[in-house]
């Protein structure tokens, strides 16, 4: 037996539960617990609603979805959309990905900070301001285009499936970038090198060499791309309502409008989770599979690659991208936010301040869901940030037995889209015992569901980096498992658990796709009040409370990587 | 001052026994090293000692308390022990003097003056003084070392435990600390289970030597002890290099190997066992072969490689009429060349016969 291994079975299950659980033992019990209320609870009844009928079990609601046009053109569009945005991702993704990381493209700096804002822009923000831009009449770049070409047809018509698709990808690229880039940038160039050396041109190193390692981040990236695309609610509700068209979760969303169809929404909603489960089951066996040394190696620098001629045509491919995702969106949100009519022409005369008082002073419902918003947000990072911290030192530690069950638990909300969260809570939730509907404890629930996974995953990372021997040394010089706690593992978590607080806290102020159907008239938040005033045609409105929203989002990031010293995005320098 | 004594103690990693029945008694005030290559079972053993890990089997007492047994398990902070670490796990957030006086937090009696005392006294002794407000990360790794002994002698632990405590450091800051360690241990007089791989390491610290394979003890003894009448192959492989030549007891105290005849040290072999027989290199004269008898203990041979070291000459050494090679250990004053004919000549006290059967003995 290696000594390698002597100790991490040293460390595993069965010692620390004799030497030690003592007090501590309530809490971890209580974790559980919650992990229960949150997950299996909710899964359970959404499970059993699907099936359950007046006689016990019965295949009707699928049946009736399968007989039902209607829902299997919204399961085909769904398809399409995910589809074609994961490709899309890849092909604008690993480009900017290899630029940034591997070339001596001018600004990587500047480019590497968009995709981040691109990242954590709400996509339905960006689907807002893609209406305002690309709308088939009074879209700013058709209105530009008629006036340039004398051309009476629009340029673009936003309201289409190639529409969507591209508000998809712009916000969904960033996934394939990540874990591009962050593949790239452990690939020692001593590796290329040594197929150089042996004679292989450019071209045959990037097939034969760079490109078989970066495989596995590439096909994880569009799996990734592709679960976002599936789940999301507020593009698809922007952009394909108005088209005409149905995805599988505004579909579902329909569902519940009055008089909801609980039992047909619950239905439709389980192809969606086993899809998404089995895209991630995918996702998790490629990336376990690599072994690839040089992957996670250190030794070998990296040297960036001459782009020469080509460093400028890239630097404007990789700007034309960003004009997309970040500059035009974010431009024409400003523009609506100050101006009388977001159609006309930026002109003193038509220059604003009223859409501002209007939102927060005169709409009725804003000041009650900005209010809600930062309540549900500070809530839900702040209870969610204890509660991963509680579940990832459990499960880095191994303090107790099954702790590779509470480890799966807490990632496994990843696999539920929001609308299917929303679905199954709004089943737990409006009976007896527990009847939380149409209090914020519901969302509160939902949100501290959805998040959990993000906020483990950094908070596991973080005890990852803290090393047992630290918490044993001060066992042995007298010190009790939860004063070592406070003296030893606190104080050295304490910036990851504040990057986890961020994370939770960014992910619920931009939520949708739950809130949109656990909302009531009391418990709006701002995303809901947003989608509201798109019904009133509000442009104005919707532009600030978006921009309220970003800044809120931007400040949170900047917060971030502060704490970190390290950009969201884990991308090197 | 108590001692440590281990009874039977077992512990598994699924079927694999980590440590098997293994029984070690420590006096009090004693330094026993465990050595033993990776994977003996030796960290293990450690931390069932600190009381992080529970026994299977078998018990662990110190003095007259029992710590550790399969019904009950003396939590790590109430066994009065202090442990260095490989990785020293000094607390990065804390400095120095902080580092040092937390052991001391537990100590109720404690004033905050007797504390501070304490803590720069401390440092005094392991030459830390004015580095108190030092962070860990600001230190040299000998430093860092330095401090992890201080804050682990500060307590005045009853027992010392030290888990390859020398790794993580050059070559000669670890000669150096090895003296260190051993300066403590004789200011201190603290009983003491050190750990480690480094055979040299195990010699110059310890009073005894405790050699583990694959979960039990090989063999107890002072480093004289198991270098020169080594119990088993292990432990002669293990401690130093040496030759191993394979044969039959032919009498009490001579061996058969081929044609050849050693006589060894000490008697009592049953003629007809199979015997393996251990001689370190340096405990074989070479001599010219003119003037070379043939005989007990007296062999002729062919040097097939010689290698010059600086301060010996290593050679291999053919041995003829048998299937026998030999590595030699020589001074540099007469030097052979390969294909030489040379006489060898083995004192009978040098040749240790070793039981020839793998199982460890205790």
């Amino acid at each position: 037996m290696s000594r390698v291994l002597a100790e991490d079975l040293a460390r595993a299950g069965v010692p620390r539960r004799w030497a030690g659980l003592d007090r501590a033992l309530p809490v971890w019990a209580s974790v559980l617990l919650a992990l229960v209320f949150l997950m299996a609870l909710p899964i359970g009844w959404l499970v059993w609603m699907s099936v359950g009928g007046a006689a016990g079990v019965t295949p009707r609601h699928y049946l009736a979805v399968l007989h039902d046009p209607a829902l299997m053109k919204a399961l085909w569009n769904t398809v399409v959309l995910a589809f074609w945005a994961g490709l899309a991702s890849i092909a604008v993704g690993a480009p900017l990905a290899w630029l940034t990381a591997r070339t001596d493209l001018p600004g990587k700096g500047l480019i590497r900070s968009l995709v981040l804002a691109s990242f954590v822009t709400p996509p339905f923000l960006g689907a807002f301001a893609w209406v305002m831009l690309a709308g088939p009449n009074a879209g700013l770049l058709n209105v530009l285009w008629r006036d340039v070409t004398g051309a009476a047809d629009p340029l673009v018509n936003i309201f289409t499936m190639p529409g969507l698709v591209f508000v998809v990808t712009i916000y969904t690229f960033p996934y394939v970038y990540i874990m591009v880039a962050n593949t790239l940038a452990l690939i020692a160039s001593d590796l290329e090198e040594a197929a150089a050396i042996l004679g292989a041109g450019r071209l045959a190193i990037a097939r034969t060499v760079t490109l078989p390692m970066v495989l596995p981040a590439l096909v994880s990236g569009f799996i990734l791309a592709v679960l976002q695309a599936l789940a999301l609610f507020g593009s698809p509700a922007i952009l394909a309502l108005p088209a005409g068209f149905h995805t599988i979760t505004t579909q579902i969303w329909a569902l519940f409008q009055y008089p909801p169809k609980v039992e047909m929404a619950a239905a439709v909603s389980m192809p969606l989770l086993l899809a998404t489960a089995l895209l991630l089951l995918v996702q998790k066996r490629l990336l376990g599979r690599r072994g690839y040394a040089a992957v996670g190696g250190k030794g070998g620098q990296r040297r960036p690659i001459p782009l020469g001629a080509w460093r400028y045509p890239a630097l404007l491919g990789a700007l034309v991208v960003m004009a997309c995702a970040i500059f035009l969106p974010y431009g024409v949100l400003a523009k609506a936010a100050f101006a009388r009519a977001w159609a006309q022409p930026l002109t003193w005369s038509n220059v604003t301040l009223g859409n501002v008082t209007f939102t927060f002073f005169e709409y009725g419902a804003t000041q009650a869901a900005v209010l809600n918003t930062l309540e549900l947000g500070v809530a839900t990072a702040t209870i969610g940030a204890v509660l991963v911290a509680l579940l990832s030192y459990v499960t880095s530690r191994r303090l107790i037995l099954g702790h590779q069950l509470v480890a799966f638990l807490a990632l496994a909300p990843i696999v539920i889209p929001g609308v299917v969260l929303a679905v199954a809570l709004f089943i737990a939730y409006t009976r007896p015992p527990f009847v939380l509907y149409g209090t914020l404890a519901i969302l509160f629930v939902a949100y501290l569901t959805k998040e959990m996974p993000v906020g483990y995953a950094q908070s596991e990372a973080t005890f990852r980096t803290i090393p047992p021997e630290l918490e044993d040394a001060g066992r042995i010089l007298g010190a009790g498992r939860l004063r070592i706690l406070r003296d030893v593992t606190a104080p050295l978590a304490r910036s990851g658990i504040i990057a986890a607080w961020c994370f939770i806290f960014i992910g619920v102020i931009r939520e949708l796709s739950a809130s949109i159907i656990l909302f009531t008239p009391n418990t709006k938040v701002m995303s809901v009040v947003i989608f509201d005033l798109k019904e009133e045609g509000h442009f104005g409105a919707i532009a600030v409370l978006g921009i309220a929203m970003l800044l809120l989002t931007f400040a949170t990031v900047a917060l971030v990587q502060r704490v970190l010293g390290r950009d969201v995005l884990g991308v090197r320098e | 001052m108590p001692g440590v004594s281990l009874r039977d103690l077992t512990r598994r990693y699924g079927d694999v026994a980590a440590v098997d029945r293994l029984s070690l008694e420590v006096k009090p005030g004693e330094l026993v090293a465990l050595l033993g290559p990776s994977g003996c079972g030796k960290t293990t053993t450690l931390r069932l000692v600190a009381g992080f890990l529970a026994p299977e089997a078998g018990e662990i007492w110190v003095g007259d308390r029992c710590l550790s047994s399969p019904a009950t398990v003396v939590p790590p902070e109430r066994r009065r022990m202090a442990m260095i670490f490989q990785s020293y796990a000094l607390w990065p957030h804390m400095t120095v003097a902080q580092n040092v006086a937390y052991g001391l937090r537990f100590k109720r009696d404690l004033t905050a003056a007797d504390r501070q005392r304490r803590v720069a006294e401390m440092l005094r002794v392991v030459q830390l003084a004015g580095y108190e407000a030092r962070y860990p990360g600001e230190l040299s790794g000998g430093q860092q070392q330095r401090v992890a002994v201080a804050r682990a002698l500060v307590v005045e632990p009853e027992i010392l435990l030290l888990d390859e405590p020398l790794s993580n450091l050059d070559a000669n800051l670890r000669e150096e600390m090895r003296f260190e360690i051993r300066r403590l241990h004789e200011a201190f007089g603290i009983t003491t289970l050190y750990v480690t791989h480094d055979q040299a390491e195990a010699m110059v610290i310890s009073d005894r030597i405790a050699v583990l394979e694959r979960g039990r003890i090989a063999q107890v003894g002072t480093a004289d002890e198991v270098f020169l009448a080594p119990r088993t192959r292990f432990v002669a492989e293990f401690i130093g290099k040496t030759n191993l030549v394979d044969g039959v007891a032919v009498g009490a105290d001579t061996v058969a190997v081929g044609p050849l005849r050693l006589r060894v040290a000490g008697a009592g072999l049953v003629p007809g066992a199979r015997v393996a027989v251990s001689i370190r290199p340096h405990d074989i004269a070479l001599i010219a072969a003119d003037g070379a008898s043939i005989g007990v203990n007296a062999l002729r041979g062919t040097v097939q490689r010689a290698s010059f070291l600086g301060d010996s000459v290593d050679y291999q050494v053919r041995v003829a009429d048998g299937d026998v090679v030999l590595r030699v250990s020589a001074p540099t004053g007469q030097r052979r060349r390969a294909g030489e004919v040379v006489g060898l000549s083995i004192d009978p006290a040098a040749c240790v016969p070793l039981a020839a059967n793998e199982e460890p003995s205790q």
